[in-house]
């Protein structure tokens, strides 16, 4: 499995103008969009989340504690059966059921859809799950509840940003063989997700399984990330609609949050770059590291690193500004409120990076996800448990341009999402619609810059 | 001649200048508020 090219598998041709001028486009949309939010938008939309209950039986129904169950112990067992084919099954990357299952089918599909309909990871939570069996053991025996650790709050959602950081690290770096691939082997996959388990199980024991997947499980957070701009929400044992975009809103009060969504924009950007913008200063570092004696493989991992860093320090240091700039504004709260206040205006551009450079590898590769993996798990070629192992791959399903207008559109829509979420957000700071107007010049400038940067990035991956 | 040979490594320029006009309209924007503040 080849990740940074995965959106590069054709050229695009007859593009009706050049790439650079969607860049142009886009900008003017965003700045169009803009003025239309400062004359139309005069009041907070989205700070209540408007909930409508559904139904009672369909919410005791999907609430239920055998669905509950069930839905844990499909995530235990997929997760089972991913380590499983990691560790037993081929070395081949794109013959293993792991790491198509683990980086494309879990990684982008959660994010996917839990921006459409909620955070979906947290009742197929394999390891949410194993913790309340532990925990529900514990009391039938004991006889009363495990007693926890106070959670440090001050640590926030750091350990999930730094979890994060490194599963990504773990995906394009480590996994990184030669200058031009990216070949991850399955069985050093299958090595992490048991380490990462058991770390992950001992936390939960020491601090509570809700308040560790709350705070410090990296996925739990990454996934609900998402899943904040979704329209489904539980709450107090019903299932309820509420307006989309609006429970991101309460998202980034813990700290450490802008920390998550900035690491998530950073590894796609890096992942995007690592072969195409970033390609020749990379090669020349590494050239240098070698020529002072590191081995071709340290000398390759360090050099990624320090670019992943450099990444994302660029795109806090972006965000800063921004929020650097709104301080200008009379009235501003403090420069830290104000980097919380808006760090969920990030969610919506993370979401639109993630689409823009992986909507064709996912539509590609859950064909063989559902096809010749579901089939023969672990790669030997002895097994075809649904009749589907000999399903190939059709990369003529999208073209290639299809694949650049969804790359385009998705980032517009994004940018002018995160538009729209901060200039709700400072109507809430500056109720004079003028002076929150004004707040959010930098904020404009800020996504014009992620934009061009999306494209620009997309363009050179794209050839 | 010209060394055409080498444009695509300059294209990047291209997808900077909407950030620039839009940093150069704050910014003249930010002056000029700041001015007539002044004069206020």
């Amino acid at each position: 499995m080849t990740l940074p090219v995965a959106h590069a598998l054709a050229s695009r041709q007859d593009l009706p103008i050049p790439a650079w001028l969607f860049a142009w486009a886009a900008s003017i949309v965003l700045i169009v969009s803009f003025f239309a939010l400062s004359a139309a938008w005069r009041k907070p939309q989205l700070e209540d989340e408007h909930r409508r209950p559904l139904g009672e039986r369909f919410s005791a129904a999907l609430l239920s504690l055998p669905a509950q169950v069930l839905c844990g112990a499909i995530g235990v067992f997929l997760l089972g059966v991913a380590v499983y084919a990691g560790l037993r099954g081929t070395e081949a990357p794109d013959r293993n059921f792991a790491l198509t299952f683990i980086f494309v089918t879990c990684w982008l599909g959660f994010p996917f859809f839990s921006a459409i309909f909620g955070d979906l990871f947290r009742p197929f939570n394999p390891w949410r799950a194993v913790g309340r069996a532990a925990g529900g053991a514990f009391t039938a025996a004991a006889g009363q509840r495990p007693a926890h650790l106070a959670y440090p709050e001050r640590l926030g959602r750091w350990p999930a940003a730094v979890g994060l950081f490194a599963f990504v690290w773990i995906e394009v770096v480590y996994g990184r063989t030669s200058i031009v691939s990216v070949d991850i082997e399955p069985h050093a996959v299958a090595v992490a997700a048991l380490v990462y388990s058991v770390y992950t199980l001992a936390m939960m024991a020491v601090f509570g399984v809700e308040k560790w997947c709350e705070r410090g499980e990296a996925f739990s957070v990454y996934f609900g990330m998402f899943g904040r701009l979704g329209i489904f929400g539980a709450r107090e044992g019903r299932i309820y609609r509420r307006r989309p975009f609006s429970a991101a809103t309460s998202w980034a009060t813990v700290p450490g949050s802008a920390a998550v969504v900035i690491a998530s924009i950073a590894a796609t950007s890096f992942d995007g770059a690592q072969d195409g913008a970033f390609k020749d200063a990379i090669e020349k570092v590494f050239i240098w590291f070698g020529d002072r004696g590191l081995a071709l493989t340290t000398a390759l991992r360090l050099t990624d690193t320090i670019f992943m860093l450099a990444t994302f320090a660029a795109v806090g240091a972006i965000y800063l500004l921004g929020v650097r700039g709104m301080r200008t504004v009379p009235g501003a709260p403090s420069f830290k409120q104000l980097r919380t206040g808006f760090a969920h205006t990030l969610i919506p551009i993370a979401l639109a990076y993630l689409v823009a450079h992986y909507f064709s590898f996912f539509v590609f590769q859950e064909q063989a996800q559902f096809g010749y993996l579901l089939s023969d798990p672990l790669g030997t070629g002895h097994t075809d448990l649904f009749g589907t192992v000999a399903n190939e791959v059709d990369y003529k399903l999208l073209s290639a341009n299809a694949i650049w207008y969804v790359q385009v559109a998705a980032l517009v829509i994004g940018h002018v999402i995160g538009l729209m979420l901060a200039h709700d957000r400072a109507l809430v700071y500056w109720p004079d619609y003028r002076k929150a107007t004004a707040s959010q010049y930098w904020m404009l400038a800020v996504m014009v810059a992620f934009t061009c940067f999306g494209l620009y990035l997309l363009s050179v991956a794209n050839g | 001649m010209l060394p055409l040979a080498h444009v695509g490594h300059y294209l990047w320029t291209l997808y900077v200048i909407p950030i620039l006009i839009v940093v150069a309209a704050i910014v003249r924007n930010t002056i000029a508020q700041r001015r007539a503040g002044r004069d206020d």
